[in-house]
Formats: structure tokens, sequence, C-alpha cells
């Protein structure tokens, strides 16, 4: 009988438990215009980085303390699915109003019609914008996005283990091998499926720096002697063990900033982030020392929602965002990267963070991770690559076998 | 007598052998979330927690948020089981007892939805939710989470049901019960092993359900642990101690769950076994 009690009051606690989360869930969230104040949500997977994350929500407080008609909040969307999850909600009408795209996603978004065109939203006219980096924002004279981060790889050293920083491909690797003792790895890079995107950005330096690319803008070149020659040297150091194999980049990033990784090849964001997960960390940045001075740029623009209902609110923020002195700002919270217009970079900076101008160095020779002729494809043409790459690495195939075979099932895709 | 020594001891061995495997990734969360910064990378990963650490947790716990997502997660998970259970009961019970049309094609049915990856069904259940306005909101979540996990409840159940001899109900209508009182009073004690596992399916799969929760919240205040744990994993880094820490905290309200549903499944297989 007792029994019977204890669990009734079970049954009833668990409804009451369920009614109210049912009650609470009904509510659905603000969203729109509320009291003629227009409310809109900004998603950018950088807000999770440690060091720029904080301080870009306080520059978004910046902007609403500076408005009285639009107020943003930034949408937390986490960064291993934020390309999936925005691009899913956007597809169903749905979405943050404004978005950080990284290129590839962009670019798809864009192809299908989930961007609003930004040409009757922001005069451009009115800022002098990098123009290397816009030019790839403008899809047949029409305007999708604006720049919000530009960023270029260089090759990151601890400076209390390397005092002088490799020039060729061959010191890189001696490098790497002397380096790789104990707890210690001479590199770290990303090696794994699960980090697609990032595997694509991390090999994408390889093939540019020997001399490759994925296409010649009308075909796909996956295949070809170049980028063969690159991939070999990406895999003969994931043979050689200077890498911790199996760590992700969280974990290897973590370990640079613990002084247990020698090298890493990254963009200019990295260095705000690196600095928040340990400020006494003495490390550098230079050229990264591959055989063509040619390298990967994270190019990420600031879309506006094509479901979004309040787009003249959205491009409010975005014309906040290109004025010099907010660009300024935007720019020492990103560290080393470049923003939309053209900065100069403040002597506190300069004295802060002398290899700036490594960074700002490799703009002209900085290609988005794109395929070229391709770009609303590229995510699916990354997928084919990596997914092969990888499976020379693990040795379940050779290399030229693997990028034969991705160069014929991409060919397939963009047919 | 030496070889039933033998076999107790192999016995115990192999029973720590299973615990020691399952109860390890707990374990080395609270070790790795409890590590400094020098241990974490150290050649000798360190087997112990160093309690010097626990701030961390405070850390974690410091602005209210992870306090915030564990709620959200509670409700969810319990919503979706009393749910799922409050029609898996009856639905099992149609299936098992009435003979209807088309029975054999609705059971082929739910299982088959069973073969449905959650991905898959993220974008016309989007589009749905937004045209009844179920999206950020925990209540469509919720709805989301039984549509998959109903199947699977019923279906347990309806074989739980299937073996109560039929004679019990009817000697219950023979005293005058009513059907619905039939179910509550004769059925649904006899189950409440299969009732308390259904639960514990249903409140695991609410309580780690991502795919659902990542796209159909917005507001970072309804997101549940699942998808605020994964906020802390960023482009250029990640705090491994703080995501640890609030990782051991989310398991904790899981693991009490099936702690409390494992006695009444128990308490359920052994009632009535010695009466005569």
């Amino acid at each position: 009988m007792k029994k019977h009690r204890v669990r009734r009051s079970i049954v009833a606690t668990s409804s009451i438990i369920g009614v109210a989360a049912l009650l609470l869930g009904g509510c659905t969230a603000d969203g729109g215009a509320d009291g003629g104040v227009a409310k809109i949500t900004f998603a950018a997977s950088t807000f999770g980085d440690p060091g720029r994350g904080p301080l870009l929500t306080q520059w978004l407080e910046e902007f609403n303390k500076s408005q009285s008609e639009v107020q943003v909040t930034a949408a937390a969307v986490p960064y291993p699915t934020f390309g999936q999850t925005v691009l899913t909600q956007m597809g169903s009408g749905q979405g943050p109003d404004l978005i950080r795209f990284d290129m590839p996603e962009f670019e798809a978004a864009s192809d299908a019609g989930l961007v609003a065109p930004l040409d009757d939203l922001v005069d451009v006219g009115k800022y002098t914008l990098l123009k290397q980096p816009d030019q790839f924002l403008v899809h047949d004279g029409v305007r999708h996005g604006i720049i919000f981060e530009a960023s270029n790889y260089a090759m990151f050293y601890n400076a209390d283990l390397i005092p002088k920083p490799p020039t060729t491909y061959e010191e890189f690797t001696a490098t790497a091998k002397s380096l790789t003792k104990g707890d210690v790895f001479g590199l770290a890079f990303r090696q794994t499926e699960a980090e697609e995107a990032g595997v694509w950005q991390d090999i994408f330096n390889y093939v540019y720096g020997f001399g490759g690319k994925w296409s010649d803008g009308k075909n796909l070149t996956i295949n070809s002697p170049d980028n063969l020659k690159g991939l070999q040297a990406y895999k003969d150091l994931y043979d050689a063990k200077v890498i911790p194999r199996g760590a992700d980049a969280a974990t290897f990033r973590r370990m640079f900033a613990e002084g247990k990784v020698g090298m890493e090849l990254n963009n200019g964001g990295y260095v705000t982030a690196t600095r928040g997960q340990n400020p006494n960390l003495k490390f550098s940045v230079a050229p990264i020392p591959f055989p063509v001075r040619s390298q990967g740029a994270i190019l990420a623009p600031i879309v506006v929602n094509e479901a979004s209902e309040e787009k003249e609110a959205a491009a409010t923020f975005i014309r906040w965002a290109l004025e010099p002195a907010n660009q300024v700002k935007l720019q020492e919270i990103l560290g080393a990267s470049s923003v939309a217009t053209v900065t100069e970079r403040s002597a506190a900076s300069l004295t802060k963070t002398p290899f700036l101008p490594v960074f700002d160095g490799l703009t002209e020779s900085s290609l988005p991770q794109i395929v070229l002729g391709f770009e609303a494809k590229t995510p699916d043409i990354r997928k084919v690559v990596v997914q092969n790459v990888i499976a020379a690495l693990q040795g379940q195939v050779d290399l030229k076998t693997a990028l034969d075979r991705a160069q014929q099932q991409a060919t397939e895709l963009v047919k | 007598m030496r070889r039933l020594r033998i076999g107790l001891t192999l016995r115990i061995v192999a029973v720590l052998v299973v615990l020691g495997v399952a109860a390890f990734p707990l374990y080395w969360m609270l070790v790795t979330a409890l590590s400094s910064n020098a241990d974490l990378f150290a050649e000798r990963p360190r087997l112990l927690p160093d309690f010097s650490q626990l701030g961390v947790f405070v850390e974690g716990l410091g602005d209210g948020k992870v306090a915030g997502w564990l709620l959200n997660s509670l409700l969810i998970a319990a919503g979706t089981t009393v749910l799922s259970i409050g029609l898996g009961i009856p639905l099992g019970y149609a299936l098992s007892r009435f003979s209807f049309r088309g029975k054999a094609l609705l059971t082929l049915v739910l299982l088959f939805t069973q073969m449905l990856p959650e991905a898959l069904m993220v974008v016309p259940l989007f589009s749905l939710f937004r045209r009844f306005n179920l999206l950020d909101s925990l209540g469509g979540l919720i709805l989301a989470n039984v549509a998959f996990v109903l199947p699977i409840v019923a279906l347990i159940l309806k074989g739980a049901i299937d073996g109560i001899p039929r004679e019990l109900e009817e000697a219950a209508r023979v005293d005058g019960a009513r059907p619905l009182a039939v179910l509550t009073r004769v059925n649904v004690p006899l189950i409440a092993p299969s009732i308390a596992a259904t639960a514990v399916i249903s409140f695991f799969h609410a309580w780690n359900e991502y795919v659902f929760a990542v796209t159909f919240i917005f507001t970072p205040e309804k997101q549940p642990a699942s998808v605020g744990i994964a906020n802390f994993i960023g482009e250029l880094g990640t705090p491994i101690q703080t995501v640890m820490a609030v990782a051991f905290m989310f398991t904790l309200p899981a693991v009490a769950f099936y702690l409390f549903a494992q006695k009444y499944v128990v308490a359920g297989m052994t009632a009535g076994a010695v009466k005569g």
C-alpha cells in the first residue's frame, strides 16, 4: 500500500514537472520589434573563442549603447555544428538576422538565395574596403556580404623552443622531428574526419604552398602532380609521428599554449585566442616556409539572413561596424586579422605584437579556402577530398589513388 | 569448496572489471577537470584528481548559465519521459490487445521509424514546427523527442503486455472493472519494470539529445546542457578543464535518475515472487 502511494506521488511529481516544461516551453522567444526597438540576433562561432568571445560580446554592447532603436544579441550556436545548424535554420526561413560565415558556407548560402543582397542596405562606396578579400563577396555584381574578418595563414612557433624559425620545408621537417620528444611534439595539424572543415583548412596550405590548386577555374585539378606533392608532404609529416596523432584542434591548440607543441600553421585570429589561454607563452610568427609563397586565408563575411524581418536593423549594425573607430576596435579584438576596411595598426598593438606586419605582408598571396569556379560546391568537394586524404593517411589506400578517386568523385558531383 | 571459491573470485573480478569500464569515463572526466594546466599534457598523465583545482567547478557554475542549462535539460527530459510513457502505455496496450486492420503494418512502421537517423528528420520537423509556432520552445523540443522515442516505448510496452495472461483482465472485468481501470489497475502495475526501463530510455534520449536542440532552440537561455557544453568548444580554443567539469555535472542527474529508476525495475521484477 505504501509502495502504491510512493509511486503515485512520483507520477504526480513527474507530471507536474512535465506540464511545467510544456507550459514554460509554450512561451516562444521574443523576436523582432518590441516597443519600437528592433531586436536582432548575430550568430558567429567566434563568440565561443577564449579571449576573443568575451571581447566581441562587449563590442556588441557598445553598439547597443549607441542605439535607441536597434539592439543586437549574440546567438549561441556551437562551433562544431555551426554551418549545418545555421544553414538548416535559414533554409527553413528562420535563423539569426546576422551571421558571420566561413567562406564555404557563405558560398553555399548565397548560391541558395539564403543571403540578402546588401547593395540597397549598405552604401559601400562610403568605405575604403580591402580589395583582395572583398572581391570574393560579390557574385555577378550583387554584394552578399561584408568582410567581418580576413585572416591570413602563417607559421606560429614557440620562441622558447625554436629560437630561429625554419625558412625552408626541409628545415621545417627537421625542426619538427628534432623537437618531438616525450610529451612535446614538433608540429600539430588536424587529421581526423570529425574535423572535416579544419582538415580542409590545413591541407589547403600544403597544396598551395607546393604550387598546387584545387581547380583551374573551369575544371577540378584535385589529382594534379603539384597537389600530390603538397599532400605527400602533409602525409610524410603525419607518418613521421611529429604531430600528436588523434588530438583534435581544441587539444593541440591548448598543447601549443602550454608549450607542448613547437609549431602550428594557423591564422591571425589565433594570436588573441592563444594569449587568452596562456598570457605568458612566448611565441612568434613567420611566413609558412613552403616552396611557394601562397597560403589560405580565413575570409569570414558578415551577412544578412534573407529570411530576417529586420533587414534594415541588421544593416544598421553593419554600417555601425564599418565606422572607422569601430573597425579599429574590432581589429584589436580579432588579433592579427584584418577587418573590412583599411585600418592602421596602433603603435601599442605593434609593440605588444611585433609580428603583425608578417600577417599584413601575406594578404596579396593569400586565398580564401574555396574551390575557385566551384565556390558553391566547395562544402561537397571538401567532403570528398578530406575523406580520401584521411583514407590515405590511415593507410587504406596510397595517396595517388586517393586523389584520383577524389578527382573522379568530385567531378561527378559538380557535373 | 575450493572450486566454489575460485568461481566466486572470478565473478567478483568480472563485476569489478565491468564496473571499472563503465565508471572509468566518469572518473577520467573528474581527473581531467581537476588537472592543472601543467598536468593536462604531461607525459605521464595524472591518475588521481587534484582537489586544489576544485575552483573549476565554481568557475563553471559561476554565472548561473550552467545551472540554467541543466534545469532546461531536466525539464525536457522529464517532459519527454512523462509524455512518452503516458502515450506509450495506451498505444502499446492497443497494439497488444486489439485486433484492427493494418495492425501489423502499424507495428512495422513504428519499428521503421527507429531506423531513421535524427539528422534526416531535422529539416521536415523544423518546417512543421515553424508552421505550428513550436520553434525555440522547450515544449516543441519535448514533442520532437517524444516523436522519436514513442515508437520504441510503445513496442517495449506492447511486448510486456503481451506477456500478461488475458485471464487476469477477464477476472477484473467480471469484478466490474471498466476498460481504463483494467489498464491502469491490472496491466500497469504488472508492467512496472518495463515502464521503468522505458522511462530510462526516454529520459536518457532527451537528456543527451543534441541535433534537435541545437537546431530548434535559438535563445541561449533556453538551451539544454547538451548544447550549452558544445558552446565551450571554440574555433580557436577550448577550456578543457571547464568543459570536463560541466560535462561531469551534466552526467550526475542522469546517473541519479538511472539509480532511482533501477530500484523500480528490480522491485517490479521481484514483486509477487514470494506469494503462494
